[in-house]
Parts: structure tokens; sequence; C-alpha cells
């Protein structure tokens, strides 16, 4: 229970991580790095779509998010939202990272998480080629509404469009993967 | 097309995206993930006993990077990242447990090799804190010998600035630097302090206030006057001099061991 209330004075605007952080207590940058790595790296993996390069992604956003934390004020740090920060930091990275690579195109190994089986790993990645085909906006939209459970004043925050903006391009967004579903059924056409 | 699309589709959509979210983890082990994060975002510290009550150190692979008392940990890692721009988190693991131990060791007096990562000092820093690291247990040297030793003759005040800004205080034993008088002058962390450790070295603060260097008509020889070869002259051979050139003008030269060295 205790968890859930913390949970929920983060993800309403308040979070003492950031006066943790101002603070100086020690243990305060670990728990912000536990706190976000599983659904960064969902994101991240849902864009890149590789392990490896997921992780690099995650890592690569924690050094820069705490590269500039190290430098804010501590009344900065204190008024911080760090969930949709962390998020603006890893966007940035995801999508940089798969523009260079589409820049210089290499082959596609794609894999999916350690415990998940064949089946499993098919199953997600033809929903994230689906998603890959979106526009970005529509992607990025429909990823942290449904991939990554954001109410949309976060995905507001995170982002920068109006709310309003946001549900449309979730609602268009979904519209066409769920065509894309229909349009090209799994397992079909091989035998 | 879009009117083919329906709640029920949406539904679908979603109950498929929700189901894939769950599933997309990281193949390695996450503690081993967020390990990797910490040891780039972060200095690991630990603390231990010295002469100036609890410090706090931090260290990277090459060794101590930065050495503070302080009131807490708390207080040491608001410092360290106004310092640095970093942030600190509890060090973990053999190694650091073998740093502290070897520190503790050195301030209790060992030969022991504590490995020092000076990479952030300047070049004109890290050889002043070379010159410095080497002053011994119960000798003091004054600002200017440091200067000339680093290369820069005539830098006693920039060696006074390096000193004030020591990243690695007792283990670059800055309180054995004293003025060129052979007055103790101030200290990071208070000017008494300075004293206490030195007397704690079996350095007479007093003897060396106003006649740094000391000459026999035995050999001829002017030294600084903690140098261990003057601590070997008899007291009715002991010649007090408050500066080097004073000792030349009176016939001594110089010891070779101590080097002292005459105001420009």
């Amino acid at each position: 229970m205790k968890t859930r209330t913390r949970r929920q004075e983060w993800t309403a605007g308040f979070d003492p991580l950031g006066a943790r952080l101002a603070d100086g207590d020690p243990l305060a940058p670990r728990d912000l790095v536990e706190r976000h790595y599983r659904e960064l790296y969902r994101y991240a993996f849902s864009v890149l779509r590789e392990e490896r390069a997921a992780e690099d992604a995650v890592q690569d956003a924690f050094e820069r998010a705490f590269s500039a934390l190290g430098r804010y004020s501590e009344e900065r740090l204190r008024a911080m939202k760090l969930r949709p920060w962390m998020y603006r930091i890893t966007l940035n990275v995801a999508r940089n990272r798969l523009r260079q690579r589409r820049e210089v195109p290499v082959e596609e190994p794609f894999v999916v998480g350690g415990g998940a089986s064949d089946e499993d790993r098919e199953a997600v990645m033809d929903v994230l080629a689906g998603l890959g085909k979106l526009p970005e906006r529509q992607r990025v939209a429909v990823t942290l509404r449904y991939l990554q459970d954001m109410p949309y004043a976060e995905i507001s925050g995170v982002t920068g469009w109006p709310e309003g903006t946001a549900k449309t391009l979730v609602r268009r967004g979904l519209m066409r993967l769920r065509m894309s579903m229909v349009e090209e059924p799994k397992g079909g056409g091989q035998g | 097309m879009n009117e083919r699309f329906t709640e029920r589709d949406g539904e679908l959509a979603t109950a498929s995206l929700r189901e894939m979210a769950a599933r997309i983890a990281p193949a390695r082990e996450q503690a081993v993930l967020v390990d990797g994060v910490m040891a780039a975002v972060t200095d690991s510290f630990f603390s231990v006993e010295s002469p100036l009550g609890a410090v706090y150190v931090t260290a990277g692979p090459y060794g101590v990077r930065y050495l503070t008392p302080a009131a807490s940990e708390e207080e040491f890692a608001r410092r360290y990242r106004e310092r640095f721009g970093r942030f600190v988190s509890p060090a973990e693991g053999d190694e650091a447990a073998d740093l502290a131990e070897r520190i503790e060791a050195a301030f209790a007096g060992e030969r022991v090799e504590v490995p020092l990562d000076l990479s952030r000092a300047t070049p004109f820093q890290r050889r002043v804190l070379e010159v410095v690291r080497g002053i011994r247990r119960g000798e003091v040297r004054p600002y200017i010998w440091v200067a000339g030793e680093a290369g820069s003759p005539g830098a006693s005040r920039a060696v006074g600035n390096v000193m004030a800004n020591n990243p690695v205080p007792l283990l670059v034993p800055c309180h054995r630097v004293v003025r060129n008088d052979g007055r103790t002058g101030s200290f990071a962390f208070g000017a008494g302090e300075k004293v206490r450790l030195l007397r704690a070295e079996g350095v007479s603060p007093e003897e060396i206030s106003g006649s740094p260097y000391v000459a026999t008509p035995t050999t001829g020889i002017v030294c600084h006057a903690t140098c261990r070869n003057a601590k070997r002259i008899q007291p009715h051979n002991r010649r007090a001099f408050r500066s080097v050139r004073d000792a030349t003008d009176a016939g001594y030269r110089p010891c070779k061991v101590c080097r002292p060295v005459a105001a420009a």
C-alpha cells in the first residue's frame, strides 16, 4: 500500500525524490534510476526494437539527466517533475538513435525480453512493427498512453501538446494500428 | 475506411498493446543494468575516521578523488555536487573496503600506498600536489620551497591557492606546508586544526615560527628546521635562521636533502 501512495504522489506532480536529491540523500540517485529504468526501457525498446540498443539509449538518457541534475540549483531540483522530464530526455534520445540508424541501414537483429517464448516474441514484434509504421506523433502518443500507461495530462507534460491534441493523436493512431492488424493477419500466407 | 473502425476495434488494439507492455522487459537482470547506470552517473563514497574526525571519501577506478570532513553524509553529498556537479552513492564491495583500510593505515602513520586520482587537477596543481605528497610526517616545508620544487619558483601565492583547494587533504598533507617565515598559517579546516595536526606528528610550531631554518658549523650546512639532518644537530651547535639568505650570507650552504631555497 505504501508504494502505491508514493507512486500517486509523484505521478500527481509533487515528487519527493527531487527534494531528496536537493538535500543530498545519497540513496536518492539509485532510487530515481530504479524507479524509472523499466518503463524507460520499455519505451526505448518500443522505438528501437532491439535489446542492446534500448539498454544503450536508457543508459544515455540517464547520463544526460544526471549531468544536468548535477548542475541544477537545490530550488530547481525541489520543484522538478522528474518523471515527465526523464521521459522527454528518453524520447529525444530514442528518436535521434532511430534516425541515425535509418541513415546507416543495418540488418535487423530484433530481439525481445529474456523469459519470453518465441510466440510471445513474435506477437510483441508484430505489434511494435505496427506501431513503427505510424506517423511519429501518433506513435509517441499511442505508446505513452497504452504501453506506458500515462494519463493524458502527463502526456501533455512530456510532449508539450495540449491534452486534446494528445487524445486526437491517440485515437487516430489506434485506428491505423487496428487497420494494419486486420490487413496483415498473423501467421497467414506462409503455408 | 474510417467507418469500419469501431469502439470494439479500439478495445482490441489497446488490449493487445497493454498485454504486450507487460512482456517488454530488459533481457539482462535489471540490477545489473541499474548498477551500470549508477557507475556512470554517480561517484561512490565511504567514510573513514581521520585525525580531523569523520571524513568522507570518493574514489574512482584510479584512486581517491576527494576527501573532506563533513557533519553528515547529506552535507557531504551537497558539497560534492556543488563542487563537482555530480551525485554520490554509497560504495559497495571489497575494493572500497580495501581502500578505506589503506587510508586509515596511512592516517595512522603506516607506509601504505593510497592511489590518488588527480586527473581533475590542472598540470600545475598536480605538480604541486605531488610535491606536497612527498613531505614526510614530522616535517614541514614553506610555500616558496613547494613552488620551486614544482618548477614554478616564486609562485608561493599560487601554491597557497592549491593548498586551500586541495581535493585530498591529509593524503596530500597540505597541513605540512607553512608560511615562508615559519609560522603555520591558515588551513582549510581551521588554523588551530593545523597546529594540532602538526603537534600530533611531532612538529613543534613554536620552534619553527620565526626561525624556519637551522644550520650547524660542524658541517657548514643550512636545512629546513624539520629536515631529518637538522634533527641530528646537537643543541649547542644549532644556529637558527630566519631565511636561507641570512644563512648563506653567514657562510652556510643549502642542504642537498631538503634543498632550502632563498626568497627571490
